[in-house]
């Protein structure tokens, strides 16, 4: 107990250089808390967007379709009867239930052309598992059968266009020919999510399949349920299928985010790099301090020698003094860090300020990126940061208490 | 039986490839509350000699018997646990420990081998501060303490777990004659009250003056032995 106490009592001496390494640790904590708080809201955004803006929930597909979606093709389309979609939205924990029909076009405005994806919708049913209603900013939403189109405010400004403005839209159809819809411009938005205001253009349904010759087929079936219900009610979705004979199947929208689920995979691993890089920066700062100190005091390791304790023993103190710096270190990280994150959580961090587009790089997220609380990350880095400051105390501390007697006390 | 006995110990220091001796031979008897000095040029050896008393360090050859007991032959623990026991140390350069009161400093050694209650261990630890004239000095950090009233402390330090054997490397050194004096007299008093055997090294006329016996220490042997009183 006394050694314990004499261990607490060294943290006070060097103060100047235990306050460094105090500071160099906590500030390596606050980056990988910050970093983890940043990439978490990244994340939780990135994922929220997708569920809100592009795919809903769930999406109901056939196979082959799905298999070849990234080309949008008029293959394999679904053609049901209303009874059957009015089924799957009367299901226990569906909230909507939209079908779309996914095109390629060029968009045209008489002077440039650019590809873009088409989307008809039924406004109705597509409001239902879509937030992005909220986000038209100029104008209004179409109604069925009307030939007007909504299209992000990104596409505007890259097309030179605004409301009631026509645009062609060419497109192939089922039959690989020509065709083109004309539509005027009745709403812009502009939807957190970049992808969405940057190339799509949402048609009314019936107009799409029209101009597809796609009679009433249409791409997917877009549902809304509770988040984190996706699984469950997949698996019923799959068995009504089954027992319908339909050989539709239920796809969880983290399927159709294998990007941005591998970005979040690259991110585990990033923090994981910063985590070992903070690690590395609390082991040397400690090994450091262990090994000065132990230089500093060579008479007094010789004095504790010859009152007679043992290797061990001396090791345990410096051990006490190591793993308080660490815990002081960690506190002071886990405070800087609760600050920070909580700053970003409230205020978030816009990286347009630093003029850097982040949907260039695949992150559907367009504004602020707000901080996400991961209060698990605060005591497991402080647990770290005891273990590692007691563990990577133990080797210097063991040179120090080898050290010969007579060279200690006499520091020769 | 004597207290230690020091029979034919040699110490060479490999120094490179140069062989280097400390000790030449020591022969030597000890009894035990004797109040002895060892004195001699600087570098015969002296200081060695103590540290092969205090189970510091072992002998190249010969052998060392404390309380009966072979210790020239001991394993570093099995040395760390005699010292802890039997042997109390005073440096010339105090040794105390800055971040610990005085209370504290004589506290640590007790504390290594006694467990018994908190109540006893402070009587102690106060008792010995008392004797040793610390008195109200106590909660003093060694910073705060005059180097007579250090060398006190490492005193009270090297007596509070009662050892049979208190070796002190010129304890005086560094101190002015009337503190010199008073440190010395202290361990007189020592010696008589606990009966704790001191043997200590200085070059100080004044000082040897106290002790009953003065061992003469020259190129690493003895070379005169005498008792006085």
């Amino acid at each position: 107990m006394f050694s314990f106490k004499f261990g607490l009592k060294n943290i006070t001496r060097q103060k100047r250089r235990n306050v460094i390494t105090i500071m160099v640790i906590a500030f390596a904590f606050f980056g990988y808390l910050f970093m983890d708080s940043v990439m978490g809201g990244m994340e939780e955004m990135s994922f929220s967007n997708i569920k809100n803006y592009d795919t809903g929930n769930i999406q109901v597909a056939y196979p082959e379709y799905w298999e070849d979606r990234e080309k949008l093709p008029l293959e394999n389309l679904i053609y049901l009867n209303q009874d059957i979609v009015d089924s799957i939205k009367n299901m226990d924990g569906i909230l909507g239930v939209s079908p779309e029909l996914r095109f390629k076009a060029n968009l045209n405005n008489g002077i440039d052309e650019t590809v873009v994806l088409g989307l008809g919708i039924s406004p109705e049913q597509y409001n239902e598992v879509f937030a992005t209603q909220n986000y038209i900013i100029e104008g209004s939403m179409f109604s069925p059968g009307e030939s007007k189109a909504v299209i992000g405010v990104k596409l505007a400004e890259l097309m030179d266009l605004k409301i009631n403005d026509y645009i062609t839209l060419l497109v192939r159809t089922k039959e690989d020919t020509f065709n083109t819809i004309d539509v005027e411009i009745t709403g812009l938005l502009n939807t957190p999510n970049p992808m969405i205001n940057n190339g799509v253009v949402f048609v009314p349904l019936d107009i799409a399949q029209q101009a597809l010759n796609v009679d009433n087929g249409f791409s997917l079936l877009a549902l809304k349920t509770a988040s984190g219900d996706e699984d469950k009610i997949g698996k019923v979705l799959m068995d009504s299928f089954k027992d319908k004979d339909l050989e539709l199947q239920a796809y969880s929208w983290r399927e159709s985010a294998e990007s941005i689920i591998a970005l979040s995979t690259a991110k585990k691993g990033g923090i994981g790099t910063i985590l070992s890089v903070v690690l590395l920066i609390g082991m040397i700062g400690i090994i450091n301090n262990v090994i000065l100190s132990a230089l500093e005091r060579t008479g007094e390791i010789g004095m504790m020698k010859a009152l007679g304790m043992r290797e061990w023993e001396i090791v345990f103190v410096f051990m006490v003094e190591a793993t308080g710096i660490g815990i002081l270190g960690g506190l002071a990280g886990c405070l800087i860090g609760f600050a920070g994150v909580g700053l970003m959580a409230k205020y978030g961090f816009g990286f347009n300020v630093m003029g850097i587009d982040i949907s260039e790089y695949g992150i559907p997220i367009l504004d602020k990126i707000y901080g996400t609380w991961n209060y698990p990350a605060f005591s497991f880095l402080f647990i770290l940061s005891v273990t590692v400051a007691l563990l990577s105390s133990i080797v210097p501390a063991y040179w120090a208490a080898h050290k010969d007697p007579v060279k200690a006390i006499y520091h020769r | 039986m004597s207290l230690l006995e020091l029979k034919g110990v040699k110490k060479i220091y490999q120094q490179g490839k140069i062989e280097v001796p400390a000790l030449r031979g020591v022969d030597l008897i000890v009894e035990q509350g004797e109040f002895s000095t060892i004195f001699g040029p600087s570098g015969s050896g002296e200081t060695t000699l103590l540290n092969m008393i205090g189970c510091l360090d072992t002998p190249t050859e010969g052998e060392i018997r404390l309380n009966g007991n072979k210790v020239s032959d001991l394993s570093r623990k099995a040395l760390a646990m005699t010292r802890r026991f039997n042997i109390g140390f005073v440096f010339q350069s105090y040794n105390l420990i800055p971040v610990l009161t005085a209370y504290e400093n004589v506290e640590f050694a007790i504390r290594l081998i006694d467990h018994t209650s908190e109540l006893k261990i402070k009587e102690r630890v106060l008792q010995i501060l008392e004797e040793v004239g610390l008195k109200g000095l106590e909660n003093r950090r060694p910073n705060e303490l005059s180097g007579g009233e250090s060398q006190r402390v490492a005193i009270a330090r090297a007596l509070v777990k009662e050892p049979k054997l208190v070796l002190a490397d010129e304890p005086t050194a560094n101190l002015d004659s009337k503190n010199a004096t008073d440190v010395v007299k202290i361990m007189v008093k020592m010696n008589k009250e606990l009966g704790t055997t001191f043997i200590f090294s200085t070059h100080d006329p004044m000082v040897m003056e106290y002790a009953h016996r003065y061992i003469n220490f020259k190129d690493g042997m003895i070379s005169a032995d005498e008792r006085r009183g």
